[in-house]
């Protein structure tokens, strides 16, 4: 209690020194607005449902690149964690493709699949998918031998060895691979909206800026904070992986 | 029982009439309020004789390394005083070196071992060029010049705890404080460090306080033993051990009365 | 003479023959060349760009926003976190602050930043700056809070003051967590680099290929996006350099 009260101090030192200086006119600068004009703003756009229908947008996107990445990215980090001659073989491709900035996909995207949640969910799994895959790996590589000659004698085949051997094993680090990657959905989802897909989030800022509805402005980029924190706080908590894979191994 | 030392090699026996540290009515406890109030330490007077070699011992968590981190003056205590040389210990010192028993976390692992040793020089504002000579000193006297460019990983440990052991000399100090410094070595290991320390502090004349768990080693290094019980630590019983010295791995250890005080010792410690 | 390991050259060759396999297509017009154009026609642009010179101005020009805005991210990183890893009054008074803020995703300053600073030079670094930041500071906060309470005390017997302890103590203890901060933020800075270079139309490879696409020069996007991959891994491995140098007394054992 006595460290939230510490840790507000400046914020809200910062926002009193704000409003009461656009108030007096000690400040004047358009590119502003004042913190009560912003609560104003965002409240409106909660209640008129704009903001929400962006974030869900956003969330939209986010979900599907990332559930594509979270399939592709385990699939392949299982097979190529349990074959050490197949990882070694297609290692130095990953590497040489992994640097590629996600972003610097955003106009082949665009031409291969015009404006839309397609391009945007295509650069969200490319992004989300490295830091799932190299997880995977290494998880599954750690997986004790023992398990893996159960489902030998077992003549388990590779779908049912995955879910019941593999991804129950390696489903603590697997998850930790997860939460990184849905901060990075999230992150890279809004960056595509407001470099130039017309959707969600990142677009509406876009063009609350470019109208000069500074409070809007601001108010949006206060939702993002908070969303942001909820959903780390979330990943924190619980971790994506609890939901999606806790049937997968029983 | 009481049989005088003929030597002084190895452990100043002279012990001078004026302590060389103090403890008067000390006690410790953490947590304010009278529920969760612990009271680790418990009413210790206490005198470290100027020259003296002294050993306490005690089981583990009884509070010896807290005495010892007091009479440096990491610790402070809740009530009495800590007295260095007649002044109250208000803070750490430079006078009063401390030696980690884990050497691993208590060098600095990003410098080699003469950097490690220098550090010492350095926070007294030496010159680069003054501290090479006496860094010298230090690794042919800790027998560690081979070792000069190395990074401490690279060391084992009794390696390690000689640079522990050179830096806090290259710190001048008037007293060394111990804690367990060769509880994690080897036998081997351990009883060559023991015989080292002896004549490092015969040579001296420097004043010892030295923890360890291990009866024998006590009694093997100490002038005295003063012998905690647990929770809270406070004293049961301060012994004077009367073997002659120089000591001897072989011949003190055999020696009846060494037997007789470990014999003692270690009844004092079952009962507590 | 050094026997290649045969698993190197299969690696090389999968490699080839996903571009062969591409090539392939491309020839016989399975893929359409507007999207995909072979992988000859891309290098063979590569190639003629960087033999006519054109391609060392938009390289160098996304290069060096990447390391100043890494550079300006990294000191205000290390000095925020030195901060609030050594100092509990520093620590309650911004990390609830910073707590809110780090998720943001630095993209969305953009707006904020093209308000105050227009679509210049310095709107990109600011904006690199603020994205880039949060690892480094993070690890900072970790290396400078985590240092051994060992450590802690030799530095009190020794009587050394805060600001030696800071120097010889906590910034060499916390470098190892400093320097993996400063290789996550690098990628970073690179991917907030082609992204405002694209936003703001400022020069750039990241600019090139957004503007190859609206002409639908594909092969110069590719050959763009082969530069980008070239940056990135030679930014890394650059750093992964320095800390096998630096952090040379960490590999060493017994």
């Amino acid at each position: 209690m006595k460290r939230i009260l510490i840790g507000s101090i400046l914020p809200a030192l910062f926002i009193a020194s704000w409003e009461i200086s656009s108030r007096t006119g000690l400040l004047t600068l358009e590119s502003l607005s004042r913190p009560s004009d912003i609560l104003r703003a965002g409240i409106a756009g909660l209640a008129d449902g704009s903001i929400l229908v962006a974030t869900g947008q956003t969330f939209e996107t986010a979900l599907f690149g990332l559930a594509v990445a979270a399939v592709a990215g385990i699939i392949a980090g299982a097979v190529l964690g349990l074959s050490p001659v197949l990882e070694r073989v297609v290692d130095p491709t990953i590497e040489a493709l992994r640097p590629i900035p996600a972003v610097a996909f955003i106009p082949l995207a665009l031409m291969m699949f015009g404006f839309g949640i397609s391009m945007e969910a295509t650069i969200v799994a490319y992004a989300c998918v490295w830091p799932i895959l190299i997880v995977t790996i290494s998880a599954v590589k750690a997986i004790e031998p023992r398990l893996l000659e159960v489902a030998d004698t077992l003549e388990m085949n590779f779908v049912e060895r995955l879910r019941k051997i593999i991804l129950p094993a390696a489903f603590v680090r697997i998850n930790v691979g997860l939460r990184v990657a849905t901060g990075i959905a999230l992150v890279v989802a809004v960056t595509v909206e407001i470099v130039l897909n017309p959707r969600g989030l990142g677009y509406s800022l876009m063009l609350a800026q470019q109208s000069l509805r500074v409070d809007i402005m601001y108010a949006q980029l206060l939702w993002l904070c908070v969303i942001g924190y909820v959903l780390n706080a979330l990943l924190r908590n619980i971790g994506p992986a609890s939901i999606v894979l806790s049937r997968a191994g029983r | 029982m009481q049989v005088k030392a003929k030597q002084t090699v190895g452990g100043g026996k002279a012990a001078a009439t004026t302590p060389g540290m103090s403890m008067y009515q000390v006690s410790l406890s953490y947590g304010a309020s009278s529920p969760e109030r612990r009271l680790i330490l418990e009413n210790i007077t206490l005198d470290v004789r100027e020259g003296e070699f002294l050993c306490i011992v005690g089981p583990s968590g009884s509070g010896k390394t807290t005495l010892l981190r007091m009479l440096s003056g990491l610790v402070k205590p809740t009530t009495g005083e800590v007295r260095f040389r007649g002044q109250v210990v208000s803070g750490p010192s430079r006078e009063r070196a401390i030696i980690f028993q884990d050497y691993s976390k208590a060098l600095l692992p990003w410098r080699t071992v003469a950097g490690n040793i220098a550090l010492s020089l350095e926070a007294e504002g030496m010159r680069p060029a003054d501290q090479q000579p006496i860094v010298a000193a230090l690794l042919s006297k800790m027998g560690i010049v081979r070792a000069a460019n190395q990074f401490p990983g690279q060391l084992s440990g009794g390696m390690q705890q000689r640079v522990q052991i050179a830096r806090c000399l290259a710190q001048r100090p008037k007293i060394l404080l111990m804690d367990e410094p060769f509880g994690a070595l080897d036998a081997m290991t351990r009883q060559a460090l023991q015989d080292e320390i002896l004549i490092l502090s015969g040579e001296q004349r420097m004043t010892v306080v030295f923890i360890t768990h291990d009866l024998e080693e006590a009694i093997y290094l100490g002038d005295r033993v003063v012998v905690l019980g647990d929770t809270p630590a406070r004293i049961i019983e301060t012994i004077d051990v009367d073997l002659p010295r120089p000591r001897d791995q072989l011949t003190t250890r055999e020696d009846p009365r060494f037997l007789a005080h470990r014999h003692r010792l270690f009844g004092l410690l079952r009962r507590h | 003479m050094r026997k290649i390991d045969p698993l190197t050259i299969a690696a090389f060759g999968f490699a080839l023959a996903l571009i062969l396999a591409w090539q392939l297509l491309a020839e016989l017009n399975f893929i359409s060349p507007i999207f995909f154009p072979s992988p000859s026609r891309a290098l063979s642009v590569l190639a003629a760009r960087v033999l006519d010179g054109s391609i060392w101005t938009p390289f160098f020009a996304t290069a060096l926003r990447m390391l100043f805005g890494w550079a300006l991210a990294s000191l205000a990183g290390i000095a925020i976190g030195a901060a609030i890893g050594s100092s509990r009054l520093a620590r309650d008074l911004l990390e609830p602050t910073l707590d809110f803020i780090r998720p943001l995703p630095a993209s969305a300053m953009i707006p904020i930043a093209v308000l105050f600073l227009g679509l210049s030079n310095a709107m990109s670094l600011s904006v690199i700056a603020f994205g880039a930041i949060w690892p480094v500071l993070l690890a900072t906060v970790h290396g400078f809070s985590s240092v051994q309470p060992e450590l802690r005390q030799v530095s009190d017997v020794l009587g050394f003051s805060r600001f030696e302890f800071l120097k010889k103590i906590a910034l060499p203890s916390a470098f190892p967590d400093i320097i993996a901060g400063l290789r996550v933020s690098l990628a970073i800075s690179l991917i907030l680099a082609v992204v405002t270079e694209m936003q703001a139309s400022l020069p750039g490879l990241g600019w090139d290929i957004f503007f190859a696409q609206r002409m639908y020069r594909s092969a110069d996007l590719y050959a763009g996006l082969v530069l980008l991959g070239v940056m990135g891994l030679t930014a890394n491995h650059a750093l992964m350099l320095f800390e096998r140098r630096v952090l040379r007394w960490r590999n060493l054992h017994a």
